[in-house]
């Protein structure tokens, strides 16, 4: 029978005898857990006998106290009395009281020592706390949790156990990855993170056979160029060239321009490396060419173009309003991106010649769009507009705009040329003419040389920046930001913020605070005393551009402080722009959790100011690019029906960046959405915005040929992808400033994959897809209308049973319309024909088959075969398998797409390859012509 | 009707999974509120089906059939998964209850040490509710075997496993239940620590439990002679009681205690409580004749009505109490004399309320003095002698009750506020009705424009 009261035991502690108490205490110690409510009346006698230096068995008294804490629920005093308990305290003891004050400790450990690492000044955390930790550490490895142990010890910031314990596991290549993941999504430490990273650096590197690919991964992160050199020539010493050319293209994909520079630099300098045959490849790789070329030619061979959307746009918004030239502009640069097809611009230059003004700039620099990443022809296609031609001085700015997109990251040839002009007319800024050509000058050396970090560069731009001039003055500064992307670089900041406040052009000031927002790029807390002083200022512009430094600083984080403060903003700031620009913000911040930024945004979405529905709307757009989420486009469906003109084109804008590359079967809305887009836009009572917002919409869902998708994050390596968020920081832009609107070109990354042997030639051969051939094509193209029979009229009808007959009748005939639009076989010609063959068999799929097919059903197990460098989206890429007999990838395939270097089994046999655009160039053939290759020319 | 019957055990079974499903214990809720009706129709042969259709073939299905005791449960039956362990615990709820209520108090022993066992094994915040009430009859059981000590180590470790758990349901239950243990076996002292000590999650418990604890406070704080603070509890756990005919029982006990913690604080109560409730009338009787001695201030007659009804006072656990109130009737007494005299020999007072001796009648009035029962002086001579009675009106008396009204005031309202539930963004759909309007309307305006319905009449 339990013990009704403690009361006998309490008496005694208040014996002078010890023995007395020892016994009483160890009573109380066995029936404290019943009677805890009792003996917690005597609680200071308890502590009191603990605290007397003199008394034996003062360690007892500590454990008991411990207990009648815990069961008090005042955890923090449990843990307190518990560490002073010493021995008495059984770490091992299976019971809830061990576990709970244990889980206590290792937070309280963990907080403690992320505090004392930040501030070593601090007090270390106790030696009691501390035994307590690594104890439960040693033992989750002995039991082998060793993920466990890792992530907790990376949380508390102790990296001597993680790099000891790494130095120790079996299977250390599973860990290594595992860190690396935790390090850059979930550690929240900048400085703590790179040390991370450098230790796993440093013993990937010094394994016996260290994975290069994760090497490389690690080295993006760190963005470090001396480590990427070690890694180069380590491989070429051990003469691994394919893995070096692979991780040349991993590194190109998805790390700065600066590091690219850097490390081709410190390549070049050794001398018996720059002089190897063999390292030449790898070197030419690290200058970006061979990726620009590759993703061209797959652009430009898939391109998949329905002219006829184009053509019903243009059509429709036929235009006296320049807008409405503008957004056909657009349009056509978005959906030629990169494709080199100008051939619409070609056809139609009657209408090109209508442009005047503004619109003619950017209709130039919608070449650059088209021909992006073309560097071999670049320059010559652009030449008759270039500086130094007669033309308007809109064409000639636009088209250095355009030549600094076409070389966009990749700005090594171009920029000198570039620079010049700056230089050139620098003092002559205030000019009207001059002003327009240098606009687009710094505009195109800010996208060319795009994070080079290139300081003489930055000083060009400082002096057309203080020249003052409003025109310039606006794009000098958002390019001083591009170039010194991510560097933090303090006294830029400080030169941009001091001239941001001196100046009296508002355009200009917008263009400063979007360039410090970019200088702090993936700065996270480093950045906190610019965020502070721009959110804090008096000035509206320059709290958003506060705004939008939060959005880059702390970009795909998910960080709960900046997010709080965004939220604030959003709410609470006296202007409009600052609101919008917070909201927006929200969708930058949470890149990688995008799945929850519909849920945070909803409320947003329905709030009175249309400011904040529109940044709603971009957020959504902009988090969920290319992701396809049904909750981020029901949030955006009421939006896009919005009373106000501007959230309506938001909306539009936002869905079309959700849903690029969806089709019928992978989104089955999508084909309502894009009819809505058509209909805004033929809409006689929509307003120019919305309309505007449309034409944009379509050229972004079909955008590049419908071979491209908005890709945020680098599949490669997990990295953010930088070129892409700069490209939809700046498009956000466009609010205040159209020509920017081309910067969203940047964000667009090809879809395929492309399989290239060690000479870098692209052999032609298949790949296998384990789902049904359809699921993933491309999207049916829009049929011409039909032209509608003249209705006759035989005996008179009641009006209303004739609107009645009207409209079932017009209904339909738009229901046949829908049907044909999916029977209509494809006729377009510029299609290669193993694709055309792929198209057809998707053709005979019944289209009822819609609603029955879900997710889990997707996968085959008969593969259908794609040709090397075709369209692969995203989600496709895990139904993908590599099983050609001859060719077989180097890197173990994981549903990676982009360029895969390949090992050839039979490098003596021939075989077909496809020739890139440079290839082609350099013959000078006047039209690309995919797969009419023999194979003399191959050889 | 074993037919309806299971259909009913699964139509709750199924709203048990959907609360587990959806994280919402509302629909847990809703099949308790079922389960007073469907816990009087359970009959062996409806439990064993709900076994057999519910569980696979494995230990815990043929336990159940045993314990169910229809050893023939088809065990054959269409191959049923694992149940959630909501739908699991709450099929043990019921084989629980069916066994209280068979009267089968031995297997129901046997069978709650398998239920806590199954319990413990799971760390969801979706079972709270059912391990609430589960943790009731564990508790019951063990009071209707008289065996009230040796459950409580088991109570107290489930409660901290509760707290650390977050399992307020579980939680409060656990303390009412263990308040109750205390104070059948009249520890209030152990009572008394274990409030001192404990945090009630008042805010998120279910009003039933809440009323309970309230309740026990009462009594607590009833014996330990705070009166004021007694009453408190009691009437608010009497307010916050489910006013339905299953909880008249509830009802007569806190409104018993009620009117003796009032009469023990100087109050009389009014005529209508003992009147106004048709279900409570017979059950207060005695405390009605209580009443009307302590009002007359009639010593005799309040001696002769405990000694009548001391068997029922026992039994309502309020004996203790009303015993105290024999100095309450001499108190009023006193009272009524100094309403009716302005000056009266203490011999006299002495006299008419039957009391021992004058010297004893004088220490009597000093104290009902000094309690402020009166305003009066004892004279040396040995006369008592009331002060004029002020206008209570003329006194911030009337402005402090009325303040003390309105604090109640508010704060009922306040919490029927937060008590309040609002359903989650029905605007969205209004927005969609909203917008499909919008749509239809601009439709029409778009063929106006168009001039598609102007044709054929003109």
């Amino acid at each position: 029978m339990a013990l009704t009261s403690a009361a006998p035991y309490l008496a005694l502690l208040s014996e002078a005898d010890e023995s007395l108490k020892t016994y009483a205490l160890t009573s109380l110690n066995e029936v404290v857990d019943q009677l805890w409510a009792e003996v917690a009346n005597e609680i200071t006698a308890i502590e009191e006998l603990y605290e007397s230096e003199s008394y034996a068995h003062r360690h007892l008294a500590a454990l008991l106290a411990s207990k009648v804490y815990y069961n008090l629920g005042d955890f923090d005093a449990a843990v307190k009395y518990a560490l002073a308990a010493g021995n008495q305290f059984d770490i091992d003891e299976q019971s809830q009281y061990v576990e709970t004050i244990i889980s206590k400790c290792i937070n309280r450990y963990i907080a403690q020592s992320q505090k004392f690492v930040q501030a070593p000044s601090g007090p270390a955390p106790s030696p009691e706390l501390t035994f307590v930790f690594e104890r439960m550490l040693q033992k989750c490895v002995q039991t082998g949790e060793l993920k466990l142990a890792v992530g907790i010890a990376l949380e508390s910031y102790r990296l001597d156990i993680v790099a000891d314990i790494l130095a120790k596991a079996d299977d250390a290549m599973d860990l290594v990855s595992y860190v690396l993941v935790i390090a850059t999504t979930v550690l929240d430490n900048a400085a703590v993170r790179t040390q991370t990273l450098r230790a796993l650096v440093a013993l990937v590197l010094g394994m016996a056979a260290p994975d290069y690919f994760v090497a490389t991964k690690l080295i993006i992160q760190l963005n470090d160029a001396a480590l990427a050199a070690q890694l180069f020539t380590d491989l070429h010493t051990k003469a691994d060239h394919l893995t070096a050319l692979q991780s040349a293209f991993d590194l190109v994909s998805s790390a700065s321009q600066e590091l690219l520079y850097k490390t081709l630099a410190a390549l070049q300098a050794n001398e018996p490396l720059a002089t190897d045959r063999d390292f030449a490849r790898v070197l030419r790789v690290l200058t970006g060419v061979p990726t620009c070329d590759l993703d061209v030619t797959f652009l430009a061979n898939n391109n998949n173009t329905d002219v006829s959307i184009l053509n019903k746009a243009k059509a429709a918004l036929d235009g006296r309003n320049s807008i409405y030239h503008s957004a056909v502009s657009f349009q056509t640069a978005f959906m030629y991106a990169g494709t080199t097809d100008d051939s619409f611009l070609r056809a139609n230059l009657e209408w090109l010649g209508k442009a005047t003004n503004w619109s003619k700039f950017l209709a130039t620099a919608a070449l650059g769009v088209i021909h992006k990443g073309n560097l071999a022809q670049g320059r010559t296609i652009l030449q008759p507009y270039l500086p130094g031609n007669s033309g308007s001085h809109f064409t000639k700015g636009g088209s250095l705009y355009a030549l600094g997109l076409i070389y966009a990251g990749h700005g090594r040839e171009t920029i000198d040329y570039l620079k010049k002009h700056l230089i050139e007319d620098g003092n002559s800024a205030g000019n009207d003419e001059v002003d327009v050509i240098l606009h687009g000058a710094a505009l195109g050396v800010g996208v060319a040389g795009m994070a080079s970090g290139n300081e003489e560069l930055y000083e060009v731009l400082k002096t057309v920046l203080y020249s003052d001039s409003a025109v310039a003055g606006q794009a000098a500064g958002l390019a001083m930001g591009l170039v010194m992307l991510g560097s933090g670089n303090e006294t830029a900041i400080d030169d941009m913020f001091q001239y941001a406040q001196e100046t009296q052009h508002e355009t200009i000031i917008r263009g400063l605070a979007i360039g410090i927002a970019l200088l702090n790029y993936a700065k996270e807390d480093t950045a906190k005393t610019t965020i502070d002083k721009l959110l804090e200022h008096q000035n509206p512009i320059l709290r958003y551009g506060g705004a939008f430094t939060v959005a880059l600083a702390y970009c795909g984080t998910g960080n709960n402080a900046a997010i709080k403060r965004l939220l604030h903003v959003a709410v609470s700031d006296s202007s409009d722009d600052v609101r919008r620009a917070a909201v927006i913000a929200l969708g930058f911040v949470l890149l990688r959790d995008y799945t929850t930024v519909p849920t945070i945004v909803e409320l947003l979405s329905e709030s009175h100011n249309p400011h904040v529905r529109y940044g709603t709307a971009m957020a959504l757009g902009i988090s969920c690019a290319g992701r396809g989420l049904p909750a981020a486009i029901e949030v955006l469906e009421p939006l896009s029906k919005d009373p106000v003109d501007f959230v309506r084109q938001g909306a539009l804008v936002a869905m079309s960046m959700i849903l690029i590359q969806e089709n019928e079967k992978t989104f089955p809305k999508v084909a309502e959405i894009r009819k809505q887009f058509a209909g805004v836009i033929a809409s006689k009572s929509q307003d120019a915005l919305a309309k505007f917002g449309a034409s944009l919409a379509q050229g972004i869902i079909d955008a590049g040929g419908r071979n491209v998708t908005i890709q945020l994050e680098n599949t490669q390596t997990n990295t953010l992808n930088m070129k892409a968020i700069v490209g939809l920081t700046v498009f956000t832009q466009t609010w205040y400033w159209f020509p920017l609107t081309h910067f969203l070109s940047l964000s667009f990354t090809p879809t395929s994959i492309t399989g290239v042997r060690e000479d870098l030639r692209v052999p032609k051969f298949q790949i296998n897809c384990h789902t049904k051939a359809d699921i993933f094509g491309y999207p049916p193209k829009v049929a011409d209308a039909k032209e509608k029979a003249p209705e006759k009229i035989v005996t008179a009808v009641l009006s209303t049973s004739a609107r009645a007959n009207a409209r079932a009748k017009k209904a339909k005939a738009e229901k046949e319309k829908d049907d044909m639009d999916v029977d209509t076989p494809k006729e377009e010609a510029p299609e290669p024909p193993v694709d055309e063959a792929k198209v057809e068999e998707g053709e005979e799929e019944v289209p009822e088959e819609v609603e029955t097919e879900d997710a889990s059903t997707r996968y085959t197990k008969t593969p259908y075969k794609i040709d090397n460098m075709t369209r692969v989206v995203p989600s496709q890429l895990k139904y993908i398998s590599f099983k050609d007999e001859r060719f077989v990838p180097v890197r173990k395939f994981r549903g990676t797409g982009g360029v895969v270097i390949l090992k050839d089994n039979a490098p003596g046999e021939p075989a077909e390859f496809i020739k890139t655009i440079r290839q082609l160039s350099n013959t000078e053939a006047p039209v690309p012509e995919p797969f009419t290759l023999s194979e003399e020319d191959a050889e | 009707m074993t037919r309806t019957n299971t259909t009913e055990i699964t139509n709750s079974l199924v709203l048990v999974a959907k609360s587990a499903n959806s994280f919402d214990n509302r629909y847990v809720s809703k099949a308790f509120r079922d389960l007073g009706a469907l816990r009087r129709r359970l009959t062996a042969p409806a439990l064993a089906a709900v076994v057999a259709r519910t569980y696979p073939v494995g230990a815990t299905k043929t336990y159940l059939a045993a314990v169910v005791g229809e050893g023939d449960v088809d065990m054959e039956a269409e191959e049923a998964s694992e149940p959630l362990p909501e739908v699991d615990a709450y099929v043990h709820l019921l084989v629980q209850l069916y066994l209280l209520d068979t009267g089968a108090l031995a297997a129901l022993d046997a069978f709650n040490v398998h239920v806590v066992a199954q319990l413990r094994a799971h760390n969801r915040r979706t079972l709270d509710l059912i391990a609430a009430k589960i943790w009731f009859y564990v508790a019951r059981t063990y009071e209707l075997r008289r065996d009230f000590v040796s459950v409580r180590p088991a109570l107290q470790t489930a409660l901290r496993t509760a707290t650390l758990r977050h399992d307020d349901e579980t939680r409060a239950a656990l303390i009412t239940l263990l308040l109750r243990n205390y104070l059948l076996t009249h520890d209030v002292e152990q009572a008394a620590n274990l409030v001192g000590k404990l945090e009630f999650p008042e805010a998120l418990a279910s009003n039933a439990l809440v009323a309970r604890y309230f309740y026990y406070l009462a009594r607590i704080h009833a014996v330990q002679l705070d009166y004021s603070r007694a009453h408190e509890y009691v009437t608010a756990a009497m307010r916050k009681a489910p006013q339905s005919v299953q909880t008249v029982g509830f009802q007569q006990a806190a409104t018993k205690l009620n009117v003796v913690i009032e009469l023990l604080m100087g109050d009389i109560p009014e005529a209508r409580t003992f009147t106004a409730d048709a279900a409570l009338e017979r059950s207060l009787a005695p405390y009605l004749t209580v009443t009307r001695a302590v009002r007359l201030g009639d010593l005799q007659l309040f001696e002769e009505c405990v000694a009548q009804h001391a068997a029922t006072f026992q039994r309502d656990a309020t004996h203790n109490l009303v015993m105290r109130l024999r100095q309450n009737v001499i108190k009023t007494g006193i009272r009524i004399i100094s309403l009716s005299y302005s000056k009266i020999s203490l011999r006299d007072i002495c006299i008419k309320l039957q009391l021992d001796s004058e010297e004893s009648t004088e220490y009597i009035v000093a104290k009902a003095i000094r309690d402020g029962v009166i305003d009066a002086t004892i004279d040396v001579q040995g006369f008592m002698a009331s002060k004029e009675i002020v206008d209570v009106y003329a006194t911030t008396q009337p402005q402090a009750a009325f303040d003390a009204r309105i604090k109640f005031c508010n704060l009922v309202h306040n919490d029927m506020v937060k008590a309040m539930r609002y359903p989650t963004s029905t605007n969205r759909v209004d927005l969609k009705a909203h917008l499909e309007a919008s749509d239809k309307e601009s439709q029409l305006l778009k063929a106006l424009q168009d001039g598609d319905l102007d044709d054929g009449f003109f």
